[in-house]
Protein backbone atom coordinates (compact mmCIF):
# COMPACT_ATOMS: atom_id res chain seq x y z
CA UNK A 1 0.00 0.00 0.00
CA UNK A 2 2.71 2.14 1.07
CA UNK A 3 5.25 1.69 -2.01
CA UNK A 4 1.95 2.24 -4.43
CA UNK A 5 1.41 5.27 -2.65
CA UNK A 6 4.93 7.04 -3.02
CA UNK A 7 5.53 5.46 -6.43
CA UNK A 8 2.83 6.36 -7.69
CA UNK A 9 3.44 7.86 -11.39
CA UNK A 10 0.12 10.65 -11.17
CA UNK A 11 1.64 12.40 -7.79
CA UNK A 12 4.57 12.60 -9.02
CA UNK A 13 3.80 13.96 -11.95
CA UNK A 14 1.10 16.34 -10.22
CA UNK A 15 3.77 17.75 -8.13
CA UNK A 16 6.40 18.14 -10.94
CA UNK A 17 3.74 20.28 -12.96
CA UNK A 18 2.21 22.23 -10.40
CA UNK A 19 6.36 23.39 -9.23
CA UNK A 20 6.45 24.04 -13.03
CA UNK A 21 3.71 25.88 -13.22
CA UNK A 22 4.44 27.98 -10.33
CA UNK A 23 7.84 28.76 -11.25
CA UNK A 24 7.30 29.88 -14.89
CA UNK A 25 4.69 32.35 -13.42
CA UNK A 26 7.16 33.86 -11.66
CA UNK A 27 9.81 33.74 -15.14
CA UNK A 28 7.04 35.45 -17.27
CA UNK A 29 7.89 38.95 -15.89
CA UNK A 30 11.96 38.85 -15.99
CA UNK A 31 13.47 38.84 -18.64
CA UNK A 32 17.42 38.72 -18.36
CA UNK A 33 19.14 41.84 -18.11
CA UNK A 34 22.69 41.98 -18.76
CA UNK A 35 24.29 43.97 -16.63
CA UNK A 36 27.18 45.86 -18.76
CA UNK A 37 30.84 45.14 -19.71
CA UNK A 38 31.76 41.25 -18.36
CA UNK A 39 34.38 43.05 -16.09
CA UNK A 40 31.01 44.17 -14.19
CA UNK A 41 29.63 40.82 -13.93
CA UNK A 42 29.88 38.08 -10.95
CA UNK A 43 32.16 35.35 -12.17
CA UNK A 44 31.54 31.39 -12.13
CA UNK A 45 33.72 29.88 -9.05
CA UNK A 46 34.05 26.90 -7.49
CA UNK A 47 34.45 26.99 -3.50
CA UNK A 48 34.50 24.91 -0.56
CA UNK A 49 36.71 23.45 1.92
CA UNK A 50 38.64 20.82 2.66
CA UNK A 51 39.82 19.20 6.64
CA UNK A 52 41.62 16.53 7.65
CA UNK A 53 40.53 14.87 11.12
CA UNK A 54 41.54 12.78 13.73
CA UNK A 55 38.68 11.79 16.14
CA UNK A 56 39.05 9.66 19.35
CA UNK A 57 35.35 8.58 20.63
CA UNK A 58 36.25 6.45 23.72
CA UNK A 59 39.29 5.55 23.16
CA UNK A 60 38.54 3.97 19.61
CA UNK A 61 40.48 6.34 17.01
CA UNK A 62 38.99 7.21 13.41
CA UNK A 63 40.61 9.47 10.69
CA UNK A 64 38.12 11.96 8.90
CA UNK A 65 39.30 13.13 5.62
CA UNK A 66 37.23 15.45 3.65
CA UNK A 67 36.24 17.46 1.20
CA UNK A 68 33.03 19.51 0.15
CA UNK A 69 33.15 21.43 -3.22
CA UNK A 70 30.61 24.03 -3.95
CA UNK A 71 29.80 25.31 -7.83
CA UNK A 72 28.22 28.68 -7.92
CA UNK A 73 26.91 29.59 -11.34
CA UNK A 74 25.05 33.69 -11.30
CA UNK A 75 23.42 33.96 -14.60
CA UNK A 76 22.13 37.47 -15.61
CA UNK A 77 21.13 39.49 -12.71
CA UNK A 78 19.08 37.12 -10.92
CA UNK A 79 19.97 33.87 -11.25
CA UNK A 80 22.23 31.49 -9.60
CA UNK A 81 23.25 27.73 -9.76
CA UNK A 82 24.80 26.33 -6.92
CA UNK A 83 25.74 22.63 -6.07
CA UNK A 84 27.71 21.17 -3.42
CA UNK A 85 28.91 17.67 -3.11
CA UNK A 86 31.07 15.95 -0.39
CA UNK A 87 33.30 12.98 0.22
CA UNK A 88 33.98 11.92 3.18
CA UNK A 89 36.39 9.41 4.99
CA UNK A 90 35.98 7.60 7.96
CA UNK A 91 39.21 4.96 8.26
CA UNK A 92 39.26 3.00 12.05
CA UNK A 93 41.77 0.63 12.43
CA UNK A 94 40.55 -3.43 11.49
CA UNK A 95 40.32 -5.42 14.75
CA UNK A 96 41.91 -2.77 16.82
CA UNK A 97 45.14 -3.15 15.86
CA UNK A 98 45.68 -3.20 11.79
CA UNK A 99 46.10 -1.13 9.64
CA UNK A 100 43.36 1.89 8.58
CA UNK A 101 40.39 1.26 6.58
CA UNK A 102 36.42 2.34 5.81
CA UNK A 103 34.42 3.85 3.67
CA UNK A 104 33.90 7.04 1.79
CA UNK A 105 30.86 8.88 1.52
CA UNK A 106 29.50 10.63 -0.79
CA UNK A 107 26.67 13.08 -0.85
CA UNK A 108 24.98 15.75 -2.84
CA UNK A 109 24.40 18.03 -0.41
CA UNK A 110 22.39 20.51 -2.64
CA UNK A 111 22.07 21.53 -6.37
CA UNK A 112 19.65 24.41 -7.13
CA UNK A 113 18.18 26.49 -9.40
CA UNK A 114 18.10 30.16 -7.23
CA UNK A 115 16.29 32.90 -9.00
CA UNK A 116 15.92 36.15 -6.76
CA UNK A 117 12.16 37.25 -8.01
CA UNK A 118 12.34 40.18 -6.01
CA UNK A 119 13.75 42.07 -2.64
CA UNK A 120 11.36 39.79 -0.88
CA UNK A 121 11.09 36.60 -2.82
CA UNK A 122 13.77 34.24 -3.59
CA UNK A 123 12.13 31.11 -5.53
CA UNK A 124 14.55 27.72 -5.22
CA UNK A 125 14.39 24.75 -7.37
CA UNK A 126 16.08 21.18 -7.32
CA UNK A 127 17.70 19.79 -4.43
CA UNK A 128 18.17 22.25 -1.45
CA UNK A 129 19.37 21.96 2.22
CA UNK A 130 15.90 21.86 4.93
CA UNK A 131 16.01 25.46 6.47
CA UNK A 132 14.98 23.62 9.72
CA UNK A 133 16.88 25.51 12.70
CA UNK A 134 20.24 27.57 11.38
CA UNK A 135 22.87 25.12 11.96
CA UNK A 136 22.24 23.06 8.70
CA UNK A 137 22.30 26.36 6.33
CA UNK A 138 24.81 28.98 7.74
CA UNK A 139 26.94 26.94 9.74
CA UNK A 140 27.92 23.67 9.32
CA UNK A 141 30.94 23.85 6.47
CA UNK A 142 33.84 22.83 8.41
CA UNK A 143 35.60 25.87 7.78
CA UNK A 144 33.17 28.12 9.43
CA UNK A 145 32.19 25.95 12.65
CA UNK A 146 33.56 26.26 15.39
CA UNK A 147 33.33 22.70 17.08
CA UNK A 148 34.06 20.20 14.75
CA UNK A 149 31.22 17.85 15.82
CA UNK A 150 27.87 18.25 14.88
CA UNK A 151 25.30 19.25 17.04
CA UNK A 152 23.53 15.94 18.51
CA UNK A 153 20.18 16.80 17.46
CA UNK A 154 21.37 17.76 14.43
CA UNK A 155 19.89 15.06 12.21
CA UNK A 156 16.40 16.19 13.61
CA UNK A 157 14.56 17.52 10.48
CA UNK A 158 17.59 18.51 8.37
CA UNK A 159 17.65 15.62 5.55
CA UNK A 160 18.28 16.93 2.07
CA UNK A 161 14.98 17.96 0.73
CA UNK A 162 13.97 17.77 -3.55
CA UNK A 163 11.32 20.41 -4.50
CA UNK A 164 10.35 23.59 -4.44
CA UNK A 165 11.43 26.28 -1.87
CA UNK A 166 10.30 30.15 -1.33
CA UNK A 167 12.26 32.34 0.43
CA UNK A 168 13.82 35.72 1.18
CA UNK A 169 14.89 38.51 3.93
CA UNK A 170 13.95 42.29 4.15
CA UNK A 171 13.63 44.93 6.51
CA UNK A 172 10.19 45.10 8.15
CA UNK A 173 11.28 48.12 9.91
CA UNK A 174 14.19 50.22 10.79
CA UNK A 175 15.05 47.69 14.23
CA UNK A 176 13.78 44.63 12.52
CA UNK A 177 14.25 42.43 9.85
CA UNK A 178 11.99 39.22 8.77
CA UNK A 179 13.58 36.20 7.49
CA UNK A 180 11.56 32.96 6.03
CA UNK A 181 11.45 30.09 4.02
CA UNK A 182 8.92 27.58 2.87
CA UNK A 183 9.51 24.60 1.17
CA UNK A 184 7.52 21.22 -0.11
CA UNK A 185 10.37 18.25 -1.14
CA UNK A 186 8.92 15.11 -3.06
CA UNK A 187 9.94 11.54 -2.24
CA UNK A 188 13.01 10.77 -4.42
CA UNK A 189 14.36 7.06 -3.45
CA UNK A 190 17.36 7.63 -6.25
CA UNK A 191 20.82 6.91 -5.10
CA UNK A 192 22.46 9.89 -3.66
CA UNK A 193 19.58 12.05 -3.89
CA UNK A 194 17.07 10.68 -1.48
CA UNK A 195 14.61 12.48 -0.36
CA UNK A 196 11.03 12.45 2.14
CA UNK A 197 7.93 13.76 1.04
CA UNK A 198 7.81 16.64 3.51
CA UNK A 199 6.57 20.33 3.48
CA UNK A 200 7.72 22.68 6.17
CA UNK A 201 9.37 26.38 6.81
CA UNK A 202 11.08 28.88 8.61
CA UNK A 203 11.18 31.93 10.16
CA UNK A 204 13.63 33.95 12.15
CA UNK A 205 13.66 38.17 13.10
CA UNK A 206 16.86 39.34 13.08
CA UNK A 207 17.12 42.89 14.73
CA UNK A 208 20.58 44.62 14.17
CA UNK A 209 20.83 47.19 16.63
CA UNK A 210 21.35 44.33 19.83
CA UNK A 211 22.62 41.76 17.18
CA UNK A 212 19.84 39.14 18.06
CA UNK A 213 18.26 36.74 16.02
CA UNK A 214 15.28 34.25 16.69
CA UNK A 215 13.02 32.08 14.91
CA UNK A 216 10.99 29.77 14.65
CA UNK A 217 11.16 26.05 12.12
CA UNK A 218 8.42 23.54 11.17
CA UNK A 219 8.68 20.17 9.70
CA UNK A 220 5.93 17.70 8.63
CA UNK A 221 6.80 14.56 6.93
CA UNK A 222 4.44 13.34 4.72
CA UNK A 223 5.04 9.47 4.24
CA UNK A 224 5.63 6.19 6.54
CA UNK A 225 4.96 7.99 10.45
CA UNK A 226 4.09 11.14 9.35
CA UNK A 227 6.15 12.78 12.11
CA UNK A 228 5.97 16.49 13.21
CA UNK A 229 9.05 18.36 14.15
CA UNK A 230 8.95 21.87 15.48
CA UNK A 231 12.26 23.69 16.24
CA UNK A 232 13.51 27.24 17.94
CA UNK A 233 16.73 28.89 17.15
CA UNK A 234 18.49 31.81 19.12
CA UNK A 235 21.55 34.28 18.39
CA UNK A 236 23.34 36.93 20.00
CA UNK A 237 26.33 38.88 19.20
CA UNK A 238 26.99 40.88 22.06
CA UNK A 239 27.63 45.21 20.65
CA UNK A 240 31.43 45.84 21.02
CA UNK A 241 32.77 42.07 21.82
CA UNK A 242 33.98 39.21 19.73
CA UNK A 243 31.17 36.71 20.92
CA UNK A 244 28.75 34.54 19.57
CA UNK A 245 26.74 33.04 21.90
CA UNK A 246 24.15 30.27 19.66
CA UNK A 247 21.05 27.95 20.29
CA UNK A 248 19.03 25.57 18.96
CA UNK A 249 16.55 23.64 20.22
CA UNK A 250 14.92 20.85 18.05
CA UNK A 251 11.79 18.00 18.97
CA UNK A 252 10.46 15.43 16.64
CA UNK A 253 7.61 13.25 17.30
CA UNK A 254 9.12 10.18 16.09
CA UNK A 255 12.65 10.66 16.87
CA UNK A 256 13.35 12.96 20.37
CA UNK A 257 14.31 15.78 21.41
CA UNK A 258 17.19 18.49 22.55
CA UNK A 259 18.94 21.42 22.57
CA UNK A 260 22.38 23.05 22.43
CA UNK A 261 24.24 25.85 23.19
CA UNK A 262 27.52 27.00 21.96
CA UNK A 263 29.49 30.39 22.87
CA UNK A 264 32.83 31.11 20.58
CA UNK A 265 34.82 34.10 21.29
CA UNK A 266 38.11 35.51 19.51
CA UNK A 267 41.17 36.43 21.75
CA UNK A 268 41.92 39.59 19.73
CA UNK A 269 40.51 41.91 22.30
CA UNK A 270 43.01 40.37 25.16
CA UNK A 271 45.62 42.98 25.12
CA UNK A 272 48.79 40.40 26.14
CA UNK A 273 50.45 38.18 23.06
CA UNK A 274 48.53 40.09 20.70
CA UNK A 275 50.29 38.43 17.78
CA UNK A 276 49.29 35.28 18.60
CA UNK A 277 45.61 36.25 20.50
CA UNK A 278 44.69 37.67 17.09
CA UNK A 279 44.60 34.43 15.26
CA UNK A 280 43.01 32.39 18.65
CA UNK A 281 39.50 31.72 19.04
CA UNK A 282 37.93 29.29 21.95
CA UNK A 283 34.76 27.75 21.71
CA UNK A 284 32.45 25.97 24.64
CA UNK A 285 29.14 23.90 24.00
CA UNK A 286 26.52 22.02 26.10
CA UNK A 287 23.90 20.18 24.98
CA UNK A 288 21.46 17.71 25.49
CA UNK A 289 19.28 14.94 23.77
CA UNK A 290 16.10 13.29 25.47
CA UNK A 291 14.88 10.19 23.49
CA UNK A 292 15.04 6.16 23.29
CA UNK A 293 15.51 4.74 19.86
CA UNK A 294 16.09 1.34 19.18
CA UNK A 295 19.72 0.14 17.56
CA UNK A 296 18.08 0.03 14.32
CA UNK A 297 16.28 3.74 14.27
CA UNK A 298 19.49 5.13 16.08
CA UNK A 299 21.46 4.37 13.06
CA UNK A 300 18.90 5.45 10.82
CA UNK A 301 18.52 8.35 12.08
CA UNK A 302 22.26 9.26 13.23
CA UNK A 303 20.40 9.63 16.82
CA UNK A 304 21.87 8.30 20.10
CA UNK A 305 20.02 5.81 21.41
CA UNK A 306 19.35 7.18 24.93
CA UNK A 307 19.07 10.31 26.88
CA UNK A 308 22.89 11.81 26.27
CA UNK A 309 24.80 14.86 27.78
CA UNK A 310 27.89 16.38 26.18
CA UNK A 311 29.79 19.05 27.19
CA UNK A 312 32.61 20.55 24.58
CA UNK A 313 36.11 22.98 24.60
CA UNK A 314 38.05 23.86 21.89
CA UNK A 315 40.46 25.52 20.38
CA UNK A 316 40.95 27.32 16.77
CA UNK A 317 43.77 28.85 15.32
CA UNK A 318 43.15 30.50 12.39
CA UNK A 319 46.67 30.40 10.53
CA UNK A 320 44.91 32.81 7.75
CA UNK A 321 40.84 33.53 7.29
CA UNK A 322 40.42 30.08 5.44
CA UNK A 323 42.92 28.12 7.51
CA UNK A 324 42.62 27.19 10.79
CA UNK A 325 43.89 23.90 13.30
CA UNK A 326 41.32 23.26 15.33
CA UNK A 327 41.14 20.77 18.54
CA UNK A 328 38.45 19.76 21.30
CA UNK A 329 37.76 17.84 24.23
CA UNK A 330 34.46 17.11 25.33
CA UNK A 331 32.29 14.99 27.12
CA UNK A 332 29.77 12.54 27.06
CA UNK A 333 27.36 11.65 29.57
CA UNK A 334 24.78 8.75 29.07
CA UNK A 335 23.08 5.85 30.64
CA UNK A 336 24.53 3.61 27.77
CA UNK A 337 28.14 4.63 29.65
CA UNK A 338 30.50 7.85 29.83
CA UNK A 339 33.13 8.57 27.40
CA UNK A 340 35.66 11.25 26.34
CA UNK A 341 35.82 12.95 22.86
CA UNK A 342 38.89 14.17 21.59
CA UNK A 343 39.67 15.73 18.03
CA UNK A 344 42.45 17.33 16.28
CA UNK A 345 42.57 18.43 12.66
CA UNK A 346 43.34 21.25 9.92
CA UNK A 347 40.18 22.79 7.70
CA UNK A 348 40.63 24.77 4.77
CA UNK A 349 38.61 27.02 2.82
CA UNK A 350 39.40 27.60 -1.17
CA UNK A 351 38.06 29.76 -3.58
CA UNK A 352 38.72 29.71 -7.16
CA UNK A 353 37.68 31.77 -9.57
CA UNK A 354 36.60 29.92 -13.31
CA UNK A 355 36.58 32.78 -15.53
CA UNK A 356 38.52 36.12 -15.72
CA UNK A 357 38.38 38.04 -12.49
CA UNK A 358 40.05 41.04 -14.03
CA UNK B 1 -1.61 13.20 -3.07
CA UNK B 2 -2.82 13.48 0.51
CA UNK B 3 -4.52 16.69 1.80
CA UNK B 4 -1.84 18.18 3.71
CA UNK B 5 0.20 17.92 0.67
CA UNK B 6 -2.18 19.46 -2.16
CA UNK B 7 -2.88 22.43 0.58
CA UNK B 8 0.87 23.10 0.50
CA UNK B 9 1.77 23.10 -3.23
CA UNK B 10 -1.86 25.25 -3.45
CA UNK B 11 -0.03 27.41 -1.04
CA UNK B 12 3.04 27.45 -3.17
CA UNK B 13 1.33 28.54 -6.42
CA UNK B 14 -0.66 31.20 -4.54
CA UNK B 15 2.54 32.50 -3.27
CA UNK B 16 3.76 32.27 -7.01
CA UNK B 17 1.10 34.03 -8.74
CA UNK B 18 1.16 36.64 -6.14
CA UNK B 19 4.70 37.79 -6.54
CA UNK B 20 4.60 38.30 -10.78
CA UNK B 21 1.61 41.04 -10.23
CA UNK B 22 3.74 42.38 -6.80
CA UNK B 23 6.75 42.96 -9.45
CA UNK B 24 4.46 44.21 -12.34
CA UNK B 25 3.57 46.73 -10.77
CA UNK B 26 6.70 48.24 -10.09
CA UNK B 27 7.49 48.29 -13.42
CA UNK B 28 8.68 52.06 -13.03
CA UNK B 29 10.92 50.20 -10.95
CA UNK B 30 12.32 47.74 -12.39
CA UNK B 31 15.46 49.42 -13.97
CA UNK B 32 16.69 49.94 -10.48
CA UNK B 33 15.50 47.02 -9.14
CA UNK B 34 17.03 44.75 -11.86
CA UNK B 35 20.66 45.33 -10.61
CA UNK B 36 20.28 43.03 -8.12
CA UNK B 37 24.20 43.86 -7.35
CA UNK B 38 25.48 46.86 -7.88
CA UNK B 39 27.85 47.33 -10.71
CA UNK B 40 31.58 47.12 -9.70
CA UNK B 41 32.05 50.85 -10.82
CA UNK B 42 28.88 51.98 -8.52
CA UNK B 43 30.83 50.10 -5.94
CA UNK B 44 33.72 51.08 -6.01
CA UNK B 45 33.39 54.63 -6.69
CA UNK B 46 31.66 54.85 -3.19
CA UNK B 47 34.76 55.52 -1.20
CA UNK B 48 33.03 57.30 1.30
CA UNK B 49 34.44 56.59 4.73
CA UNK B 50 30.63 56.92 6.23
CA UNK B 51 29.66 54.49 3.80
CA UNK B 52 32.38 52.36 4.61
CA UNK B 53 31.71 52.48 8.43
CA UNK B 54 28.05 51.53 7.58
CA UNK B 55 29.87 48.34 5.00
CA UNK B 56 31.70 47.43 8.14
CA UNK B 57 28.53 47.85 10.31
CA UNK B 58 26.30 45.63 8.05
CA UNK B 59 29.08 42.80 7.00
CA UNK B 60 29.55 42.15 11.20
CA UNK B 61 25.68 42.27 11.62
CA UNK B 62 25.26 39.99 8.89
CA UNK B 63 28.45 37.84 7.49
CA UNK B 64 30.78 37.99 10.86
CA UNK B 65 27.75 36.30 12.72
CA UNK B 66 28.92 33.30 11.28
CA UNK B 67 32.65 33.60 9.62
CA UNK B 68 35.56 36.04 9.66
CA UNK B 69 36.29 38.73 7.61
CA UNK B 70 37.59 37.41 3.97
CA UNK B 71 40.54 37.81 2.71
CA UNK B 72 41.01 40.27 -0.34
CA UNK B 73 38.93 39.04 -3.56
CA UNK B 74 38.49 40.10 -6.97
CA UNK B 75 35.06 42.51 -7.07
CA UNK B 76 33.58 39.80 -9.57
CA UNK B 77 34.34 37.05 -6.77
CA UNK B 78 32.57 38.96 -4.16
CA UNK B 79 29.90 39.86 -6.38
CA UNK B 80 29.17 35.73 -6.61
CA UNK B 81 29.64 35.56 -3.08
CA UNK B 82 27.29 37.59 -1.68
CA UNK B 83 24.96 36.24 -4.33
CA UNK B 84 25.16 33.25 -2.64
CA UNK B 85 25.16 34.48 0.28
CA UNK B 86 21.81 36.28 -0.41
CA UNK B 87 20.22 32.90 -0.59
CA UNK B 88 21.75 30.80 1.89
CA UNK B 89 22.08 33.05 4.81
CA UNK B 90 19.16 35.61 3.67
CA UNK B 91 20.95 38.86 3.42
CA UNK B 92 18.61 41.70 2.74
CA UNK B 93 18.84 43.18 -0.98
CA UNK B 94 20.05 46.41 0.77
CA UNK B 95 22.45 45.00 3.09
CA UNK B 96 23.90 43.51 -0.04
CA UNK B 97 24.61 46.40 -1.91
CA UNK B 98 26.41 47.94 1.29
CA UNK B 99 28.34 44.95 1.91
CA UNK B 100 29.56 44.60 -1.87
CA UNK B 101 30.37 48.21 -1.83
CA UNK B 102 32.41 47.73 1.32
CA UNK B 103 34.12 44.78 0.36
CA UNK B 104 34.95 46.07 -3.13
CA UNK B 105 36.54 48.98 -1.87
Amino acid sequence: MYLRIVFSREHFRAVVCRSLSAFMLILVPFPLHGQGSDSDRPVPILTGSAGYFTNVDGGSTSLAPIISPVFLLPLGDRWLVEARGTFEGEFTRKQGNGAYGGNVGKEVDYAQLDFIANRYVTVTAGRFLTPFGVYNERLYPIWIRSLQREPLIFPIATETSNGLMLRGGFEISPRAKLNYAAYFSTLSSLDKLESDRAAGGRIGFFFPRPKVEIGGSFRQLLQEERSRSVGFHFAWQPTGTMLNLRSEYAWSSGQGSGYWVEADYRLAQIPVWQSAMRHLEIAGRVQQFFGHLDADEAEEYSLPKTDTQHADLGVNYYFVDGLKATASYGREFSSSGNANLWSVGIAYRFVVPLGRVQ
Amino acid sequence: MTITARVFVRALLMASALVSPVSARAAENRAAESKVVPSIREATSADDPALRAEGEKRFQANCGRCHQFPHKFSPRVILTVERHMRVRALVSEDDMRVIIRYLTQ
